[in-house]
């Protein structure tokens, strides 16, 4: 018995070891402001084999990167500087993660505020009560319009939509994503493809 | 074949080409179209006088975008109340801010409102640390002043709402607590703006003096002002559900007239926010190029729909000598470029005025139209 437990302890040690070695990033494909594609990727080095997941991802209501409060992200990289599981905003609650301000491409016009999110509550839960849209509600496919941010889908007593918000949660944390939580300055990166 | 057997040949692929118009290019020039009213081109304006003016530095508000113009005339037209961008260190867009060493808290730029007086000629510093501007028919002017004079990587820039009865009096505070405020424009003797949240949301709000602040229009954007500054003409799009605009009284924030754009063209799909609204007609960009609505007092509707092809164009108005014609401006790759759309047409025709112009950081020179948009811009 005692073998068989050391055993799963190292196992256990063993997992954690090359969770903590991955090296992982977010990566961005824009094709429509519903259907787009966001992954989260990541190696063991010194190995460059590459790995990753996939979820359907939404961005913005419109293809203008340049226009606040309506176009997708823009492209490039961001660093990711905060996540927070019970985040507790007015617009965005619950798992999220906050990405740097970006210039657009015309080098003039910042866009601020933003960050990989679904529609949940503060505890993660559903707020499903009106007859067509809440904000912390996901009830729809045009949930996946956002403002400018990304935005995952997930389950709600509305709707059935896959889980891809708690999928990508625990990818990230268990394949090279930072275990902390809150404001933090480690180098997780996005990048958005042109 | 003779030339009367052509004729016949070409007339009818004239009237063809003219009847599958529905979509415009950009490059028929009418022989009327040109640029309109105030403009500018990197630093240089012009529309203010017979002659172009320099800045002394481009207007560009990068924290607010066009949610508010780039430059406002004083009510009188003397002065020109712009904003401004000084960068304190490079960032460039196509690399993150840890591949730049850029840290939390690190300064980035200045933002600023300058004063150009078109009687002296006189261009100076108005306020530090501030952006957005709004003035009023009476002299009164508006901005937003950041609660620290810099913008730093990875901090809000909260701040607070000022109000002065003249450039030169004193600032009064306006709101009550600090907060991402971006000021647009007078509706008469309310001070009508946003605040910002997470994720770029807005919501419509209204200042009615010190510490008295209102949302008239939760999650949506501001179109335009009546031309009396009682109505506002607001826009939700498709991340707050179906995409409408409706008419509210801003007094009392009350929907007045609402229409559903998914019950109309669908080329229109979804109109964003700073158009412009004369007599009874509010013209605002949409997904395919520009919309015009009629508004009578209990309903909205879509009069006619300009296609514009390849180009979001921003800030449509109606021109004021010509209300035929609206001016717009786009950011495109080649960089800005201004366009004149004739409504009788359909069409509309872009221009490039100073084409050898550039931009800061080698980027394309930004051409945009300058404009008030607070109503009444006469008093009385």
């Amino acid at each position: 018995m005692r073998v068989v437990a050391l055993a799963a302890l190292l196992a256990a040690l063993a997992c954690a070891g090359s969770a903590r070695a991955a090296n992982g990033w977010w990566a961005f494909e824009r094709v429509t402001n519903v259907d787009s594609t966001l992954s989260w990727k990541w190696t063991y080095p010194p190995s460059s084999a590459e790995y990753s997941r996939r979820w359907r991802a939404g961005s913005g209501t419109s293809r203008y990167e340049c226009h606040p409060a309506e176009g997708w992200l823009p492209a490039g990289w961001y660093s990711q500087w905060g996540h927070w599981n019970q985040y507790d905003g007015s617009a965005v609650r619950g798992r999220v993660w906050w990405l740097q301000d970006k210039y657009c491409r015309d080098g003039v016009t910042r866009r601020t505020e933003l960050f990989i999110h679904s529609e949940e509550t503060t505890s993660n839960g559903q707020s499903c009560s009106s007859a067509y849209d809440d904000p912390f509600c996901w009830e729809r496919a045009a949930d996946y319009y956002s403002l400018g941010c990304i935005k995952l889908a997930r389950p709600s007593p509305a709707a059935d939509f896959p889980n891809d918000l708690g999928n990508a949660h625990s990818v990230y944390h268990n394949y090279g994503g930072s275990s902390a939580h809150g404001a933090f300055t480690d180098a997780y990166e996005l990048y958005v493809f042109d | 074949m003779a030339p009367k057997q052509l004729l016949l040949p070409a007339v009818v692929l004239a009237l063809a080409a003219t009847a599958c118009g529905a979509e415009h290019g950009t490059n028929d020039q009418p022989a009327a179209a040109r640029p309109r009213g105030v403009y500018a081109v990197g630093a240089t304006v012009f529309g203010l006088g017979a002659r172009a003016v320099k800045l002394g530095a481009p207007p560009v508000a990068p924290l607010a975008g066009w949610l508010t113009p780039a430059a406002v005339p004083s009510p009188d037209e003397r002065y020109l109340a712009y904003n401004a961008w000084e960068e304190l260190r490079e960032d460039d867009p196509a690399l993150s801010w840890s591949d730049q060493g850029i840290e939390p808290g690190d300064p980035l730029a200045t933002p600023s409102i300058r004063l150009y007086d078109a009687s002296t000629g006189t261009d100076e510093l108005l306020e530090d640390g501030a952006f957005s501007v709004a003035w009023r028919a009476d002299g009164a002017l508006a901005y937003f002043k950041g609660a620290e004079r810099d913008y730093r990587a990875g901090v809000p820039y909260v701040g607070s709402v000022f109000v002065r009865s003249a450039p030169g009096a004193k600032a009064v505070k306006w709101s009550s607590e600090e907060g991402r405020y971006i000021v647009v424009s007078w509706a008469d003797g309310s001070l009508v703006g946003y605040r910002e949240h997470e994720g770029e949301a807005l919501d419509v709000v209204a200042f009615e003096g010190p510490g008295r602040m209102r949302v008239i229009a939760p999650d949506s954007g501001l179109v335009a002002l009546s031309p009396d500054g009682r109505r506002a003409f607001v826009e939700q799009g498709p991340a707050q559900g179906r995409p409408n605009v409706r008419v509210l009284d801003v007094a009392s924030a009350k929907v007045v007239a609402r229409l559903d754009l998914t019950g109309v063209d669908p080329s229109v799909g979804a109109v964003d926010y700073a158009g412009d609204w004369q007599g009874d007609r509010v013209v605002a960009s949409t997904a395919s190029g520009l919309a015009v609505f009629r508004v009578r007092p209990k309903t909205i509707a879509l009069e006619q729909a300009i296609r514009v092809k390849g180009a979001g164009l921003s800030e449509p108005h109606f021109a004021t000598a010509s209300p035929g014609h609206v001016t717009a401006w786009a950011s495109v790759e080649s960089g800005g470029v201004l366009f004149d759309c004739d409504r009788a047409t359909g069409r509309c025709a872009s221009f490039k005025p100073l084409p050898q112009a550039h931009g800061v950081h080698g980027f394309p020179v930004w051409r945009r139209n300058l404009y008030n948009p607070s109503r009444p811009l006469r008093e009385g």
